[in-house]
């Protein structure tokens, strides 16, 4: 049934991951952490999986004397964000919610 | 509110309303917010255009003759401002976790504001010591024609403070900036039109006085009660 579905994008995490990256310039590995309430290892792993497929861009820098990971999305990552909407609209007709 | 997501089974398929209902939550929960600790930049700012304004109104009703305008140096230590402006910007940054459009465009609007200041106060300073003693027969002991082109600094720049206030506040939701903004915006039509009354300069700093409570003073406390609650 949802064939047309990317399915990278059609997890729970990952879209969560890539809805928050979505409407923003980036965001810090502990700020997606604590707005999907995910572990830390499932979470690198996740947008691991994402930086692979070339949605995600992840920058390693230090804050202060600690590592820091920051997320942003890509053009590529908006585009297949974009199809996944739609293709998710085409699924839904009015009423079926 | 946070919005807390458990995921137990990460691997699952879910429904499409699910998946919408996913993507709602989470493009909402991170919203546009003024980050924490910038109330102490709108405060460095406006106490320190606040006290330095006062001062010189206070120089120029009681200091004689033409010595009352070196009170205008008195803006030099606004330079004092700019290290501890950075160091605050980037204990701003490491503690900042997302940076949104809006953070980003907000950052280039006043980067454009600083800019415009510089480049008016740089020119100033340059016609005053190049071109005015150099090109015109004005004797340049005469301090009051030395400073009288001074005077169209001071609505310029409020005219600016009232822009970069204005959307700031409009940008992130923050109604006392805006109100700060308009003030600026009154004050700089008030400054153009008494332009010729006799107590200008006195009736400038005043007026800059007003306008730094009004726009930064009174927005930074109120944004500090803000982030305390809040953050």
């Amino acid at each position: 049934m949802y064939n047309d579905l990317d399915p990278l994008l059609h997890s729970q995490l990952r879209l969560a991951i890539m809805s928050i990256l979505i409407g923003i310039e980036e965001a810090d590995f502990v700020f997606i952490r604590e707005k999907t309430g995910a572990s830390a290892g499932n979470l690198s792993v996740q947008l691991d999986k994402l930086m692979e497929a070339g949605y995600l861009e992840i920058r390693k820098s230090f804050k202060g004397k600690f590592p820091r990971t920051t997320c942003k999305i890509t053009p590529q990552g908006i585009d297949a964000f974009e199809n996944y909407v739609r293709a998710l609209q085409e699924y839904i007709k009015p009423g079926q919610l | 509110m946070q919005l807390i997501y458990k995921y137990k089974i990460m691997e699952t398929q879910f429904s499409q309303k699910e998946s919408l209902d996913l993507i709602n939550q989470m493009i909402s929960s991170a919203k546009n917010n003024l980050h924490k600790g910038m109330s102490n930049i709108f405060l460095l700012w406006g106490y320190l255009v606040a006290i330095i304004s006062l001062l010189i109104f206070i120089l120029l009703l009681t200091l004689p003759g033409d010595t009352r305008y070196f009170s205008y140096w008195l803006w030099i230590f606004m330079a004092a401002g700019a290290p501890i402006h950075w160091k605050l910007v980037s204990k701003i940054d490491q503690q900042q976790l997302v940076k949104t459009y809006i953070d980003k465009i907000m950052g280039f609007v006043w980067i454009a504001f600083s800019v415009s200041i510089i480049a008016v106060v740089a020119g100033m300073l340059l016609s005053t010591i190049l071109v005015l003693p150099v090109f015109t027969d004005v004797d340049p002991s005469h301090e009051f024609l030395r400073w009288i082109q001074w005077t169209f600094i001071t609505p310029f720049m409020l005219c600016l403070y009232g822009f970069a206030l204005f959307v700031s506040g409009k940008a992130y939701q923050f109604k006392p900036l805006v109100i700060g903004g308009i003030v600026c915006w009154i004050a700089t039509a008030f400054l153009i039109i008494a332009f010729h009354h006799p107590y200008l300069l006195m009736i400038q700093q005043i007026v800059l006085f007003i306008c730094a409570v009004a726009g930064f003073v009174i927005p930074g406390h109120l944004l500090k009660q803000k982030e305390n609650s809040h953050v």
